[in-house]
């Protein structure tokens, strides 16, 4: 995963789900009105239209002590199915994980390992059952006409569906908030010779000088394919400059960093590279060079910026002191050039790869706030489960919720590349006929009527998949573990406010789908 | 006095459909009736004929291919008309790993009753089902006499207006069919209106004011019961026991009017009478019991 996301604004998102959500609802109104006027004439529109506002209706008449009833039937049920035997699996699990973690590493390795361990049992453990349950409730309810009881009582279907969600959510949130306490106890044990540390962190843009001094958007190239970090090449005019909002820092400044070096020749042996800081004022065109440290490769680099910064001024020759607040802060931004002073070697960097450090937080709010993000998958996956359970039966609503769950996790990028068209080789019948004829994904494929043909199935199947994946989510946003093992608070903006509106985002049309789809079909077993 | 409709079902038909939306089978053809206010209704009709079908279609499980319903003054998709009806499915159909007094809490609940309502309520409907002794034992443990007894309490947590009963006497020993019975025409007395499926004859008989005969889907007949019992062509005679002779006169008299005696004996009394009356007895009288002539008596 990676840390360098942009920060999330609600007023985006929303309008994005507007669009996406409006475009789709709008989309599916206009083909059920046109359906209805095939099938039934002019009263079929009229009934659709009689539908919808019997649906407003319905919302407008909700009852929150009938979804509570529901959602503490589902309660009920969960803990009577022995849904609560996973705390006997992950107690089994955390009683014998310290023999199979290594335990001879870097003690922030070992945090990272037990951190990670914690959380990803704790969703492994509790997104398969959650799963399980949610697309199994209402089909087992229809199956067995439990569901007669229910809905010949004066209960809307929306409050079925509500109740559900929410009493499979608060199931969730029983088994994350106890195995997380569980958890963290255990890492506490587990690591007890190490810090657990919650640092937060303030990233600012990255952009670079090229070897003439001149502005660019990246930096060198040394030739790597992933383009993640660019590189300053040394003994040049070529640097790095990190513009960061300083924001509420009203005092001494902590930064720190992590460079990858990239070496042309061995340089001085047992001597790293050398690199050297400038707080830049271009305001004030004061340039403020800081001593030169050197660089081993992804170490940990800690400056600390006290109020005042003494420097030798190299034009005046003449040590100078200026205030950071006052003299080299720019309109509430902090300017700092990295420059690598070894000629021929390079320095490569990515924006995450240099943050200010604000003071930490406690390791237990940041370990927490990543529970809550596998609490927010579940929900977002409890829901899912619970609408596809409303039109489908249990075992394809299962699968379908998980297929959603694994290309979200997992293949949404590989889904986006072949909608693009950034992956080669073609759609799905393009790929097959490659595979068996061993044509690799960039030979040309010869013109004849039948690749026509099927690449125009192609097209059509992509088109398709191009619509689907507006549906699924990047769901990449929710694993927050990575953050806190390595020893990161859980950033709101970036994880926290994305995963929360994300799951909101997709709540809201699942309760509308599941609503819909009980509401027009005969609650019989068939 | 004219009575007072609660449910009119006008030219309702069901057709089933395969998955491809190809008709399978005709449920219901054209049938419209009425049930009126404070009545037991009885639907009457050999497997298939529709009774089960007719009364999902009033509860909105099911929605008509063609036709009317109208129920307490609302359609049967309209969910409020719900606040009062009491609805016993033909299997009670209930959350098995609840128990008496969950099952009922539930239920209250989704009438949006108070906590101390839906307790009082759940107390007097479990007394008068006669599960006290149960009320703690999940409905799994339950046999289908007292599965049929809480489900019926679960139908009547509203107290509601209309009931719709589906086979309520199945699965029920004698005594708890008279029980269920003695239920309907007190509820009836109550001022309910009652809508029951059975194809238990007898006890239709013994509680319905009015049935309706159902075959393959179409309305076969229509009324109250005495009425479609009586037989327009005899006539009953109910005397003290009369001496051969007796018998011999009384057809005398009969052939002079121009009539027959059909025929004469001792009446009979039901084999239901005489099993409850057996039960009463051994439990006013413990201990006792039958001995067949001639065996020793220790």
């Amino acid at each position: 995963m990676t840390f360098d996301r942009d920060p999330f604004s609600f007023i985006d998102g929303f309008q994005h789900w507007l669009k996406v959500f409006g475009s789709f609802a709008g989309g599916i109104f206009a083909i059920t009105v046109l359906l209805a006027l095939g099938v039934f004439g002019a009263a079929g529109p009229v009934a659709v239209i009689n539908r919808v506002f019997a649906g407003l209706n319905d919302f407008l008449n909700l009852s929150p002590r009938r979804i509570w009833a529901i959602a503490l039937l589902t309660i009920k049920e969960a803990v009577r199915r022995k849904a609560l035997l996973v705390f006997v699996v992950f107690a089994f699990l955390m009683m014998f994980a310290g023999w199979f973690l290594e335990s001879n590493l870097r003690a922030d390795l070992q945090v990272k390992n037990a951190v990670s361990f914690a959380l990803t049992t704790v969703s492994w453990l509790t997104i398969p059952v959650l799963l399980l349950l949610s697309c199994w409730g209402i089909p087992e309810d229809i199956r067995l006409r439990s569901m007669h009881t229910v809905v010949t009582k004066p209960v809307r279907r929306n409050e079925i569906v509500m109740g559900r969600i929410l009493g499979f959510s608060t199931v969730a949130a029983l088994i994350v908030v106890i195995m997380g306490v569980v958890g963290y106890v255990w890492i506490r044990r587990q690591v007890s010779g190490a810090d657990l540390i919650c640092r937060v962190p303030v990233y600012g843009t990255l952009k670079f000088l090229d070897r003439e001094g001149n502005p660019t958007d990246k930096g060198v190239n040394t030739g790597d394919i992933w383009e993640f970090r660019s590189y300053v090449e040394g003994g040049t005019k070529s640097a790095a400059l990190y513009d960061f909002p300083v924001g509420q820092i009203r005092d001494r400044i902590k930064i720190e960093s992590r460079f990858e070096a990239f070496r042309t020749h061995k340089g001085r042996m047992g001597e790293s590279l050398q690199v050297r800081y400038v707080l830049v004022n271009p305001t004030k065109q004061l340039r403020v060079p800081l001593k030169s440290f050197e660089v081993a490769e992804f170490a940990l680099n800690e400056h600390l910026l006290e109020n005042e910064v003494k420097y030798f001024d190299e034009g005046k020759q003449e040590t100078r002191t200026v205030n950071l607040l006052t003299d080299l802060v720019d309109d509430n931004r902090l300017r700092i050039e990295v420059q690598c002073l070894d000629s021929g070697q390079y320095l490569g960097m990515a924006r995450p790869d240099m943050f200010l450090r604000l003071p930490d937080r406690s390791f237990l709010v940041g370990y927490f706030k990543a529970v809550l993000g596998v609490w927010l998958l579940t929900v977002f996956v409890v829901s899912v489960g619970v609408m596809a359970s409303t039109f489908v039966k249990g075992p394809v609503a299962a699968l379908l919720t998980f297929t959603i769950l694994i290309v979200g996790q997992a293949f949404r990028e590989f889904m986006i590349k072949l909608v693009t068209g950034e992956q080669k080789g073609g759609g799905p019948l393009e790929s097959w006929y490659r595979l068996i004829t061993h044509k690799n994904d960039s030979t040309e494929l010869e013109k004849a009527t039948s690749t026509a043909i099927m690449q125009g199935i192609d097209e059509v199947m992509l088109s398709v998949l191009g619509v689907v994946q507006y549906l699924i989510p990047d769901l990449s946003s929710f694993m927050m573990s990575p953050y806190v093992a390595n020893g990161f608070d859980v950033p709101w903006s970036v994880a926290l406010a994305r995963s929360l509106a994300m799951t909101v985002g997709y709540v809201i049309p699942c309760v509308l789908i599941g609503y819909y789809s009980l509401t027009l079909r005969e609650l019989e077993s068939k | 006095m004219e009575q007072q409709p609660v449910i009119q079902i006008k030219n309702l038909t069901k057709i089933y459909r395969d998955f491809w939306g190809r008709k399978k089978v005709r449920a219901l053809n054209s049938l419209s009736l009425e049930v009126h206010k404070g009545e037991v209704f009885g639907l009457l009709g050999p497997n298939g004929s529709g009774k089960t079908t007719t009364m999902k279609l009033l509860l909105g499980l099911l929605f008509p291919t063609e036709g009317e319903i109208n129920i307490l003054g609302k359609t049967a998709s309209d969910v409020s008309k719900n606040e009062r009806i009491g609805y016993l499915p033909e299997e009670s159909y209930l959350y098995r790993f609840l128990n008496a007094e969950e099952t009922l809490d539930f239920y209250g609940r989704l009438f949006d009753m108070s906590p101390q309502q839906r307790k009082e309520r759940a107390n007097q409907l479990i007394e008068m089902v006669g599960l006290q002794n149960a009320r703690k034992r999940q409905l799994k443990e339950y046999s289908k006499g007292m599965t049929r007894r809480i489900g019926l309490a679960q139908a009547l947590i509203n107290d509601p207006d209309l009931i719709l009963l589906d086979e309520p006497t199945s699965g029920l020993d004698p005594l708890g069919s008279r029980d269920m019975k003695d239920l309907i025409v007190k509820l009836r007395d109550q001022g309910k209106t009652i809508v029951m499926c059975s194809h238990l004859l007898a006890d239709v008989q013994d509680v319905c004011d009015r049935i309706a005969i159902l075959y393959a889907g179409e309305l076969k007949e229509l009324g109250r019961v005495e009425d479609l019992l009586k037989e327009q062509q005899q006539t009953e005679l109910l005397t003290s026991k009369l001496s051969p002779e007796a018998v011999a006169d009384v057809e005398q008299v009969l052939a002079k009017h121009n009539a027959k005696l059909l025929r004469h004996g001792h009446p009979t009394n039901s084999l239901e009478d005489l099993f409850l009356k057996t039960v009463q007895k051994s439990q006013e009288r413990p201990g006792q019991r039958y001995v067949p002539a001639g065996s020793e008596k220790s």
